[in-house]
């Protein structure tokens, strides 16, 4: 019995010692013809990209019998997918040709070099005017130059019950102007129902970046500075000592202060929003929030919170401006399709990203993954639209949505607006404290050359 | 040298012998000893179900259709979450590359502690000591910490996306422990049988391999256990240095069940789980059965 | 010794590298990703500096000594010691079922312990049929839970070391200890723990090294938060290194690590080779 382990320990030794040669020879080899490799993530409950990928790797093929392309899907959570790419990316070998790349990173992997300028082959690419501005800017690097083309984004929307706001004496559709509009609401939801939660404002470092794309900056972004609130793209600094993230935080404190949202250790419950989806909407227990573009696809058949009523019972309003300058606020994110600097095929991988975002290939992309379509003409077709009654809303808000600030102190900054609200939320610091915690730490992470006072 | 190298090595196999030889403890005929006797077996059983509970969740939300994080009797038992995990791209072709993996890694690992060990175990110096410190340091080395330098090894040595190039990291980075653990097996073989070899003319080598590897063949089980069972669960390093999706192991197929917005599914999630833990469960099991359960652990740690 | 070319190669060579990165501005990605600059002792001063560094080390050593130090070990042991009395059943499953906890592989018991501390989790439906409201154990008491959670994670080895140091303690000595008048107790703490220093030296350390290093559990179940209530070196390391791409710094808490753990090395040998010299 004992001898078994020990032969089968030989034996797998055997198996090993045998690989590593099978694995040397193989890896010294180049395959005949040229090969175009891909590299994107792919979970059960992602295949939306292996589809559109496996399908255009077909034409492809069939357009350069010469070529094979690799497709290499990545089975992980997006960030160990980008820790990756960003140490594949250090040599010409393991770079991938094409890949998925997230916007944030964008301006932070094109300073070092990763990607590919596609400047000259989108000025000669047809369908690139169909692409919206707002998903072209995403694309840009620090220089100015293009490098990553949208696959789909989202955007940002107050999403409300429409039952509970009735019930509340406020009209629906609602569509509120300023702050105060939203706080009015929240106090005639807390009036009429002293149980329900009238605005949850997601915030704190609990549900992470989550916390400032559906919370923070839908405020940050809707003060005086607007767009250049967090992070002023002229100077390419970050913005400290501003009116409006003082402002900002102080709707955060009245917020959490009057009961509007969920008490903060709930709210900084990593999983809150399965809570949000999953029970507060559908039960009639909150008036609103501010969530994604892709909400309704938790709630329709096959979603992770099946809600068949959710088509009657909800309303999706843009997120008002601070004192109602301009049509309101939202932010996207999203995922693109970009190049390896490093390629040795760079025509042809530019053949392949443009043939996956051609008209075809998007619509059906964006419709199985629930995303905000980026290009005019597909935005305006009506299986696209036809997808679920809030598509149309939800893409009205591309308009003035707003990119975050993709360079490589992103992360960090991030990391300290979160610890800001969450210091508010919590009541360990006030509105003008916690801002000037904040202002301090961006100082430190990004130096005294790297801020401007507003 | 084994007296005053040792000194308590005599007598700690001494009490091994007698130990072995009356594993009934005559106190427990005692009044005292049956009160005793009741008390320890109520503390196990304490133990035992607060050991169980958190398992409770994973036996059951596989079998639960619609399963989450609750822990509660399935509305309906079904065996759908199994076949859904059940297919070649989820759950086979990872397991067997796990299998590879690890029994490679634990087999690489042990041929190479068994040498390290054996002069570390022989011969005393002060050279040996400081070896033993750093095999020490490196135990408590946390893996991710230096992924970016290995990663550039691995770049440089063509040896990423490379199964041979992996189960090399895995197994060096196994090592530390494997040394110390090979080391006090090691320990406990008695000299005197190698003297006898060596007089007969044989090699240190030769000695190793046909006195001291027969003689702590239920520690270097142990120690293969060990390493296993470590690799088994590794999730950054392969992940990492592997880039082929036909070539990650199971702890990879973790993260397909995990949505884009954070939406999992719970009742597969427990079913894969279930299915990627009970490789080791049973070789755990049956290697235990083979040599003589715990008692050859201790051999490893002794003082 | 190939042995040492196989250490020397894939661990020497990168914890080497890694050390010599932490002296410069190497990051993940933008302008210092392909060329970094030597900064000299930068990272360290920055480390020295961040406010979050003392919390990260002190958390470290909380989560070290109670979930290693007293957790598994005192726990392993008192099951090891139970076992030996006991019913020889209710040992045996009671033993399974802890080893079952410890030969999961990592990243299935971090998620099982999530799921038992989960505001919807085990726990708190326990809670809930004697009529307490949990809460969110993540959030309100992180340090717990990843301290409870690699306790029953980890306590397996120390009983396994301890039941099988436990069965060579010559039954006579304690049977002279008995006949003496000692009480349970005293025949504890007097013969048998003494005659087990050393197994509970080498333990102890062992223990000690591994949970320094622990990493998947706690990222799994708390990923250092809330805020970085949890955030042990090992997480905070991962955070700087890959999250915000500040390798070179990432590495600099991981030398920090390294040092915490040499000394925590040598500290047991210096007591396991006095203990030996007693003798």
């Amino acid at each position: 019995m004992r001898r078994t382990i020990m032969t089968a320990a030989g034996s797998a030794l055997a198996v090993g010692s045998l690989l590593a040669i099978a694995g040397c020879g193989a890896a010294g080899q180049e395959p005949e013809g040229q090969s175009l490799t891909v590299s994107y993530i792919r979970t059960d409950a992602f295949t939306a990209l292996d589809t559109l990928f496996q399908a255009v790797k077909a034409d492809f093929e069939t357009e350069h019998p010469d070529v094979t392309v690799d497709l290499q899907p990545v089975s992980a959570a997006d960030e160990d997918y980008k820790t990756r790419l960003a140490l594949s990316h250090r040599s010409a070998e393991t770079a991938p040709d094409v890949f998925y790349q997230d916007t944030t990173t964008i301006r932070a992997d094109a300073e070092a070099g990763y990607l590919l300028p596609l400047d000259d082959y989108v000025a000669e690419w047809e369908d690139w005017s169909q692409f919206s501005e707002a998903a072209q800017a995403a694309g840009l690097g620090n220089d100015g130059s293009t490098y990553a083309i949208s696959l789909g984004t989202d955007t940002r929307a107050l999403w409300y019950s429409i039952p509970v706001l009735e019930t509340a004496g406020v009209t629906t559709p609602w569509q509120p102007e300023t702050w105060q509009d939203v706080l009015d609401m929240a106090e005639a939801v807390q009036a009429s129902d002293p149980e329900a939660v009238p605005f949850m404002l997601y915030a704190g470092t609990g549900t992470g970046e989550g916390s400032n794309m559906q919370g923070f900056y839908q405020l940050l972004y809707g003060t005086e500075l607007g767009g250049d609130a967090l992070y002023d793209s002229e100077s390419g600094r970050w913005v400290v000592r501003s009116q409006g993230f003082i402002d900002a935080l102080e709707f955060v404190d009245t917020v959490y202060s009057e009961g509007y949202s969920l008490p903060a250790d709930q709210a900084l419950d990593p999983n809150v929003w399965q809570s949000v989806f999953g029970e507060l909407f559908p039960e009639r227990r909150l008036g609103a929030t501010i969530e994604g573009s892709y909400t309704p696809s938790f709630w329709v058949e096959g979603g992770s919170f099946e809600w068949p009523e959710y088509a009657d019972e909800m309303g999706a309003a843009a997120f008002p401006t601070q004192n109602g300058d301009g049509p309101g606020v939202s932010m996207s994110g999203g995922w693109t399709l970009a190049i390896g600097a490093k390629t040795e095929l760079p025509d042809l991988a530019f053949e392949f990203v443009s043939m996956a975002l051609n008209f075809e290939n998007s619509l059906s992309y964006v419709k199985e993954n629930s995303q905000i379509a980026v290009r005019a003409d597909v935005a305006a077709d009506e299986s696209y639209l036809e997808a679920n009654p809030f598509v149309g809303a939800v893409t009205a808000l591309v308009e003035f949505t707003n990119f975050r600030p993709a360079t490589s102190e992103y992360n960090q900054i991030s990391a300290a607006v979160q610890n800001a609200t969450e210091a508010v939320m919590t009541g360990q610091a006030t509105p003008v404290e916690a801002a000037a915690a904040y202002d301090q730490e961006v100082e430190a992470i990004v130096g005294p050359d790297g801020i401007i006072e507003k | 040298m084994t007296a005053v190298a040792r000194p308590t090595e005599p007598a700690a196999r001494r009490t091994t012998d007698r130990a072995r030889r009356s594993p009934a403890r005559p106190s427990v005929a005692s009044p005292r000893g049956a009160v005793s006797r009741r008390l320890a077996t109520a503390a196990l059983v304490v133990v035992g179900l607060a050991f169980l509970l958190p398992l409770a969740w994973l036996l059951l939300a596989a079998f639960d259709g619609e399963a989450s994080y609750q822990t509660r009797l399935p509305a309906r038992l079904t065996l759908d979450n199994f076949t859904a995990v059940l297919t070649p791209q989820t759950t086979f072709q990872p397991l067997a590359n796990s299998l590879l993996l690890s029994t490679a890694t634990a087999a690489i690992t042990v041929a190479a502690a068994l040498l390290a060990a054996y002069p570390l175990s022989r011969y005393r110096s002060r050279f040996h000591r400081g070896v033993m410190y750093g095999v020490l340091f490196g135990t408590c080395l946390p893996i991710t910490a230096i992924m970016v330098p290995v990663y550039g090894l691995f770049v440089a040595l063509g040896l990423l996306d490379s199964m041979p190039g992996t189960i090399l990291f895995l197994a060096a980075s196994s090592l530390p422990m494997a040394v110390f653990m090979t080391k006090g097996f090691m320990d406990s073989v008695p000299l005197s049988l190698e003297e006898a070899a060596w007089i007969d003319g044989a090699s240190a080598m030769r000695a190793l391999r046909s006195v001291v590897v027969p003689l702590m063949r239920p520690g270097i089980a142990v120690v293969f256990v060990f390493v296993f069972l470590q690799a088994w669960g590794n999730f950054f390093a392969p992940f990492v240095l592997l880039l082929s999706p036909s070539k990650q192991p199971a702890a990879t197929s973790i993260y397909t069940f995990f949505g884009q917005y954070g939406s999992i599914a719970y009742g597969q999630l427990a079913a894969f789980s279930l299915l990627y833990s009970i490789p080791v469960v049973m070789l755990y099991i049956v290697a235990s059965r083979l040599i003589g359960g715990s008692f050859a652990l201790a051999g490893s740690v002794k003082g | 010794m190939p042995a040492l070319i196989l250490l020397g190669l894939f661990l020497l060579g990168p914890i080497v590298w890694s050390i010599i990165g932490s002296f410069t501005d190497a990051t993940l990605t933008g302008i210092t990703a392909t060329s970094p600059d030597w900064v000299g002792l930068a990272n360290y001063e920055r480390l020295l500096a961040d406010p979050d560094f003392p919390l990260s080390l002190w958390l470290t050593i909380v989560f070290t000594v109670l979930s290693a130090v007293v957790g598994q070990n005192v726990l392993g042991f008192l099951i090891a010691f139970a076992m030996t009395r006991a019913d020889r059943r209710a040992a045996t499953l009671a033993g399974g079922v802890v080893i079952v906890a410890w030969v999961l592989p990592e990243i299935v018991a971090a998620f099982v312990a999530y799921a038992f501390f989960s505001t919807d989790g085990t726990l708190n439906q326990l809670l809930a049929t004697v009529g307490l409201e949990g809460g969110n154990w993540l959030y309100t008491a992180p340090m717990m839970a990843i301290v409870l959670a690699n306790v029953w994670r980890g306590t397996a080895f120390s009983m396994l070391v301890y039941r099988a140091a436990l069965g060579e303690v010559p039954p006579d000595l304690i049977e002279a200890a008995e006949i003496d008048g000692a009480t349970g107790w005293q025949r504890l703490t007097l013969v048998t723990i003494p005659l087990l220093r050393g197994t509970i030296g080498t333990t102890l350390m062992l223990v000690t090294l591994q949970t320094l290093s622990v990493f998947t559990l706690i990222y799994v179940m708390t990923a250092g938060g809330p805020g970085n209530a949890s955030a042990t070196l090992p997480v905070y390391a991962y955070q700087e290194a890959f999250r915000f791409g500040s390798i070179a710094f990432g590495t600099a808490i991981a030398t920090v690590m390294l040092v915490i753990g040499a000394v925590f090395s040598v500290l047991y040998i210096r007591i396991l080779s006095r203990a030996e010299a007693d003798r």
